[in-house]
């Protein structure tokens, strides 16, 4: 029991920072249908502008402000002249994830040939710990949590509450009807990219705000996990996603606490394969059916 | 010639090998059966990992001097163990095969293979008893080498020979696949697969063979490889390595043989080999990180400008049918 319940606390800012990224993952796959496999490096690139912010001497909460800006403008720029362009020259699914996979490894080698293989930390002010319950979070973990909660907020009034959100939920179900129905689905499909990568860049900052060093990989090695709270959440849909990211989130850190620390990810990778291969369209999904996941 | 210089072209020749061996299995998959095996480098990995096994002799315990561990050590003569990780390569291809090929949309059955790929590092990393961990085997004895007697150069040209002879197997072998009416009703399913399966072809047996004669092949390039540099461990087959191997197919042109051994001249060889002659420059780890950029962007290019490489895949035409069986 002693090593249990912190580990439920472990599980909880695991799991709001896999909310973050697994939202914003499965809102951009959802409606433009590309499975961007760049999507962790995009997080390590806004994790490391979140590094060069705190170095100038501005505070953490700006960076995180930065962070997300730049993943936001890198995944629309991305999409509108590198992703699009291969779709309208015939691009099929298997050469999409060739492509996403050549930028998610120009982007980490880059990172790589420009920072220098070494360990990076962000400059924050020394945290305190709390106790819950018996668990334990430091106060940047509770800000972490907090972070987390207000994007699903958002993310939640977004979709429900808004037009846009309508138009986006609509382009995601089908896109020919969407547009027949006078929504401008390109403008959507760069909303989309735009919110998807903002989601993108503050998981990135959180996420290296949550570990005491980051390197050039530390992004892509968080992108199974994402992916697998996506999958199981089912593609493009946001709260199952979140579902997705508390079950995930949960399970590796109590695998590690029970079993081995190097389970962790084994975890996650587990309930991809088994999700993938046995219920592909998500544990919630009512919108993908079988049709659409089959070759 | 030099012997610096034999020994040198020598070595690019035995990678040259390895990297065509590889190249036609994957392209055997993907090229010819349209499967997009992401964890293609773990059967390759299983052959190596068997090949050394073999030939390293009964695991010591660190008391007789031992360093490193591993399962079902064994003395094997030469040609033994490159069989057998070609067998251990089918086995596993037959394995994973078996739960993994579903009618799964391309870029799923990428994700589902990617990460069976990152399952495997994980496993062979830490179950260090498996196969000695994230330090991996090291020290495998050479093939024939107790029993020729060679100067090293000349060994080393031996091994081109072997090389080369079991490049010339594994040719003949995806030629026979790919020229057979097999290979005709593997790339209609590749094509079309409600079509194929509604001719009555067994639409998954078929997928699974060409993902086993790939896992075959993968073992034994592998094996060669290992029984050349004498070491494997978890870090010469991540995953990015199967890109490679996936961009030296598409350069080449996926689904020809000739083609996918021309990426593979291109890409993991010259690309790859030619940077070790720019000299040294920034902080280590720089070239490196330069190489997997520039490997990406030449996936990019192909993908835009040439997508069906180099050396397309021929477009085979066949007569129409006879007006015997068109009516009456």
């Amino acid at each position: 029991m002693n090593t249990i319940v912190p580990a439920i606390g472990f599980g909880i800012v695991t799991a709001s920072i896999l909310a973050v990224a697994g939202v914003g993952f499965t809102l951009q796959f959802g409606v433009t249908n590309i499975l961007n496999l760049a999507y962790g490096d995009i997080m390590t690139a806004s994790a490391f502008v979140a590094y060069l912010v705190t170095n100038a001497g501005v505070s953490v909460w700006v960076a995180l402000l930065a962070g997300a800006a730049f993943g936001s403008v890198f995944s629309v720029v991305l999409n509108r002249y590198l992703y699009t362009p291969f779709v309208r020259r015939g691009t099929r699914l298997f050469g999409m994830i060739i492509v996403t996979i050549a930028v998610s490894l120009i982007l980490q080698n880059g990172l790589l040939a420009y920072f220098g293989a070494n360990f990076f930390s962000l400059q924050m002010a020394r945290p305190s710990s709390v106790h819950v319950l018996g668990m334990v979070f430091t106060t940047t973990q509770f800000a972490i949590i907090g972070i987390a909660i207000a994007a699903m907020l958002l993310v939640h009034l977004l979709l429900r509450y808004t037009k846009l959100g309508k138009a986006m939920r609509a382009t995601a179900t089908d896109p020919d009807l969407a547009r027949n129905c006078g929504i401008a689905t390109d403008r959507v499909i760069d909303l989309a990219w735009a919110i998807s990568g903002a989601l993108c860049g503050l998981a990135g900052v959180i996420l290296v705000m949550n570990v005491t060093s980051f390197t050039d990989t530390t992004g892509s090695q968080f992108l199974i996990p994402i992916v697998a709270v996506a999958v199981l959440g089912g593609i493009g849909q946001p709260y199952g996603a979140m579902l997705g990211a508390l079950v995930i989130g949960l399970a590796s850190e109590l695998a590690a606490a029970i079993f081995s620390p190097e389970y962790k990810d084994v975890v996650a990778f587990v309930i991809l394969v088994i999700v993938l291969l046995a219920r592909p369209q998500g544990i919630l999904s009512e919108i993908a059916t079988r049709k659409e996941v089959a070759a | 010639m030099s012997v610096a210089w034999q020994f040198y072209i020598s070595t690019v020749l035995i990678y040259l090998g390895v990297d065509v061996m590889a190249c036609w299995g994957l392209n055997l998959q993907f090229g010819v059966a349209g499967l997009v095996n992401f964890a293609f480098i773990i059967f390759q990995a299983a052959g190596a990992y068997t090949a050394a096994v073999l030939t390293l002799g009964a695991a010591k315990s660190a008391s007789q001097g031992g360093f490193q561990q591993y399962i079902g050590g064994a003395h094997w003569p030469f040609p033994l163990p490159i069989l057998a990780a070609g067998l251990v390569g089918g086995l596993l291809a037959a394995v994973i095969g078996s739960f993994a090929i579903r009618r799964l949309r391309s870029d799923y059955e990428a994700m589902v293979m990617l990460v069976v790929s990152l399952i495997a590092t994980s496993v062979a990393t830490n179950q260090v008893g498996l196969v000695n961990g994230p330090n991996g085997l090291a020290l495998v004895p050479k093939p024939l080498s107790t029993i020729v007697n060679l100067t090293p150069i000349g060994y080393q040209w031996l091994f081109v020979g072997i090389t080369a002879g079991v490049c010339l197997c594994v040719y003949w072998l995806v030629h026979v696949v790919t020229s057979s009416p097999l290979g005709r009703t593997l790339r209609a399913v590749r094509e079309n697969e409600p079509a194929a399966s509604a001719l009555g072809k067994n639409v998954t047996g078929l997928r699974l063979l060409a993902f086993v004669a790939g896992g075959v092949i993968a073992g034994i390039s592998g094996a060669i490889l290992v029984e050349f540099i004498s070491a494997w461990s978890p870090g010469s087959w991540l995953y990015p390595e199967t890109f490679v191997y996936f961009t030296a197919v598409i350069v080449g042109g996926s689904g020809n043989n000739l083609g996918v051994m021309v990426g593979a001249l291109l890409v993991p060889v010259a690309f790859l080999e030619a940077t070790r002659f720019i000299p040294q420059f920034g902080p280590p780890g720089l070239i490196d990180a330069l190489q997997w950029i520039v490997v990406g962007v030449l996936a990019l290019v192909f993908l835009w400008f040439w997508p069906r490489g180099v050396i397309p895949e021929r477009r085979r035409r066949f007569p129409p049918a006879s007006p015997a069986g068109a009516g009456k």
